[in-house]
């Protein structure tokens, strides 16, 4: 495809306070031109927008592919569609397979088979410690050159704070980001809920919201002290946003993601003991979520990223305490945080730009992909108007572990370009059944 | 005071107190009266559920329970089978969901479910066209221990409301404690709390109030406490360094005993009594201690269940036919 013309379209930029209707124009797999009006001749294929949003192309920090290892709950492959159906042009792979990604050979591996499973760019981030054993470092220098872009033990946290200081020393050379899952494993042992009043009703063991805050206040001092850029995953506690702020405030290189679930729900939406909104951090109170908000819209929180976490369907149905933790999200981040957020005016098109596009991007030296002439031409074309049923036919993940599961959300991500490529196009996508709206 | 509120039991399953309305917790208990009246009788059996068949799947050991409604399902003529899962099976690999699926297939009509993991009576409601009734899950509830309860209270007051119980030991660890609270709350008693901070929730519903020292509990005048039984393994876990230290600390000592006896305070237990650590020997033969009434009542109350519940789907059943 050479030239292609996307034409009134309201172009959603990280900057801008409200969107702008626009033309653009894209050509050799990059932005040639933001206009309200460009003319083509007549050769160049027009595709009408017809008032849509044009947002860039999302990028997802925080992607559990389970392959190796788990290809039972997602491929690279099936998780890497699963993001174009979600309109997620670029994703990082958590390290936590089966064997983990913890050597540079692993690290290739993961590499070598995005060049010939996925269409869109995959990242990789590595382990900190062998085997994510938290006892010895992994030879983070040979997964740099191999082309990791973060380091983490994701899904435990670094319990050990001299193996934690020697790691961050040591991502100094490599202006390396170390990932924090943040956990004191002690206080949180044995939990599955939020410790409060919803774990006293449901009669579940809970993981207190300090679990969360000390291992953040912790590792941000030993960051403070060793220089390290650091990055904490999935911030759920509004505990943790005051931290997090103070240490920006002394100019620490922090920065942070919160996801999609966790501004959304809150723990007393856990009603019959629903396993599919189980996940770790869990879900907090109704006042953590709505300071999670805010702290995105201050920009305490920089990014967006889904913990997409995929699970059989038979290891969710066990009971609440075996059922393992975790939900997906690539398909429903967008379409979720429209319909709960940006629909009713809580979240502004261009800040959920700026988190899940352009602050992802930033933070792992990735070129942005801003709608802007000379950028690469990664977008979604997004219908408000529409909505989406998310049921087995729509979903691309080899899983189904979500709260959406059979409901209706509003819009719809009708086109997907990648490098100017269309990878997702839904009215020629047969399988998908995308129920209009009924206005 | 106490009449009989004009209402029906429309419910298939009984998995906790909380979604019950006061009407309804009133409705179990006097139906249970003429139940208990059977007791004092020759033969005790009456014919309502001849012909059903109730499941007893306990997933975790249980002596009292599982014989209470087992005894209370043979009185009302159903037929009892036992579906005994040892603990060991219950570790993964084993799925709860099939082994719902199986017993559907059986065709019984009610599911006496124990399970030692919160909210798996709810999974098993939502599989089955059985009616589900808890018998005790995890830390959540277990309602019909604190029907028997409240039987037991009504029994020993004439009006509820405003009476106070205080509820002492490991609160955290307790779906009696859950369970009962909320059940004599909604009657209109005061409920409180005491025991260890380890074993007390950093979280618990406004009707309770949480005491810090067993003085000061005493001094809120209680009407009844309520003792709960300590897992002894507990103390493994350091929620308390000694079984010595504990009983001097938050038992029934001879000199609280004393002070109890003296204000005629009723004793509550759900059994089995760790004699030595929640209490001394002596209380169990106060004058005032209720556990052996609560015992008795248990059978009543699951009697008033099971035939509420059998009303409930039964009514159900033919209306459904004559609409389709």
């Amino acid at each position: 495809m050479g030239r292609v013309l996307f034409q009134r379209g309201w172009v959603v930029t990280e900057d801008a306070r409200a969107p702008e209707l626009r033309d653009v124009l894209v050509e050799n797999g990059r932005i040639a031109g933001v206009d309200p009006h460009i003319e083509v001749d007549a050769a160049t294929p027009v595709i009408d927008c017809n008032e849509k949003f044009l947002v860039p192309g999302l990028f997802d920090m925080h992607v559990h592919l389970r392959e190796p290892g788990r290809e039972d709950k997602e491929t690279l492959e099936t998780g890497t569609e699963a993001a174009v159906n979600g309109g997620i042009t670029g994703i990082l792979a958590m390290p936590n397979t089966e064997p983990a990604i913890d050597t540079g050979g692993m690290v290739r591996f993961v590499l070598n088979l995005a060049r010939e499973r996925s269409r869109i760019p995959v990242y990789t981030a590595g382990c900190v410690s062998r085997g994510r054993a938290g006892r010895e470092l992994a030879e983070i220098g040979d997964m740099v050159e191999k082309g990791a872009v973060m380091i983490t033990d994701d899904g435990d946290p670094v319990s050990d704070a001299r193996l934690l200081r020697r790691a961050m020393e040591y991502s100094r050379n490599f202006k390396l980001l170390i990932g924090s899952h943040a956990e004191v494993r002690e206080l949180s042992e044995g939990g599955v809920v939020n410790e409060g009043a919803v774990s006293y009703k449901l009669g579940l063991p809970g993981i207190p919201s300090a679990s969360e805050e000390i291992a953040i206040d912790r590792d941000l001092r030993i960051a403070q002290w060793t220089r390290a850029r650091i990055h904490i995953h999935h911030v759920s506690a509004s505990g943790s946003i005051e931290i997090i702020r103070r240490f920006k405030q002394q100019g620490l290189p922090v920065s942070c993601e919160v996801t999609p679930h966790h501004l959304i729900f809150c723990d007393k939406d856990i009603v019959d003991y629903n396993t599919n909104l189980k996940m770790n951090p869990p879900l907090r109170r109704d006042e953590d979520r709505a300071r999670l908000l805010e702290g995105l819209k201050e920009g305490v929180i920089d990014c967006i990223a889904t913990d997409h976490a995929p699970h059989t369907t038979y290891e969710k149905n066990e009971d609440y305490c075996s059922a393992p933790f975790g939900i997906i999200g690539l398909e429903t981040a967008l379409l979720s945080l429209y319909t709960h957020l940006i629909k009713t005016e809580r979240l502004s098109w261009g800040r959920l730009a700026s988190a899940f596009s352009s602050n992802p991007r930033k933070l792992l030296g990735l070129d942005p992909v801003s709608i802007r002439r000379g950028n690469r031409a990664d977008f979604l074309v997004f219908d408000p108007q529409k909505k989406t049923r998310v049921d087995r036919a729509f979903l691309k993940s080899k899983s189904c572990n979500t709260p959406f599961l059979g409901k209706d959300l509003d819009g719809s991500v009708e086109l997907v370009t990648v490098s100017g490529q269309i990878v997702l196009d839904r009215t020629k996508d047969g399988r998908n059944r995308v129920t209009c709206s009924s206005k | 005071m106490k009449k009989t509120p004009k209402m029906k039991f429309s419910r298939k399953d009984l998995l906790d107190i909380e979604s019950l309305s006061s009407d309804e917790i009133r409705l179990i208990l006097d139906t249970a009266k003429p139940f208990k009246d059977l007791f004092t009788r020759s033969v005790k059996k009456v014919p309502p559920l001849k012909g059903k068949t109730v499941l007893l799947l306990f997933y975790e050991p249980s002596t009292r329970t599982r014989t209470s409604f087992e005894i209370a399902a043979k009185r009302l003529s159903a037929d009892v089978a036992n579906f005994a899962v040892s603990t060991s099976s219950v570790v993964k690999g084993e799925s709860i969901l099939d082994t719902i699926a199986t017993l559907q297939s059986m065709n019984v009509d009610f599911i006496v479910v124990r399970h030692s993991v919160s909210g798996v009576p709810n999974l098993i409601a939502r599989q089955t066209s059985a009616s589900v009734i808890n018998a005790g899950d995890g830390f959540h509830a277990h309602p019909t221990q604190a029907l028997l309860d409240a039987s037991t209270l009504d029994e020993i007051f004439d009006d509820l409301r405003a009476k106070k119980i205080l509820i002492v030991g490991d609160i955290l660890h307790s779906r009696v404690a859950r369970s009962t609270s909320r059940c004599l709350h909604y009657l209109g008693m005061k409920t409180a709390v005491f025991g260890a901070g380890t074993l007390i929730p950093s979280s618990v519903p406004p009707h309770l109030t949480v005491f810090d020292q067993f003085d000061e509990a005493m001094r809120w005048k209680p009407d009844v406490i309520y003792l709960l039984r300590l897992q002894l393994e507990r103390q493994k876990a350091n929620f308390f360094p000694s079984m010595r230290e504990y009983h001097s600390v938050f038992g029934i000592t001879r000199e609280r005993f004393r002070q109890i006896s003296d204000e005629g305070i009723y004793i509550m237990h759900p059994g089995p009594v760790n004699r030595g650590v929640e209490l001394i020997d002596e209380v169990m033969d106060y004058d005032r201690c209720l556990i052996n009434r609560q015992v008795e009542n248990g059978i009543a109350v699951r009697m008033s269940v099971l035939y509420l519940l059998h009303l409930a789907v039964d009514e159900k059943t033919p209306a459904v036919a004559q609409a389709s």
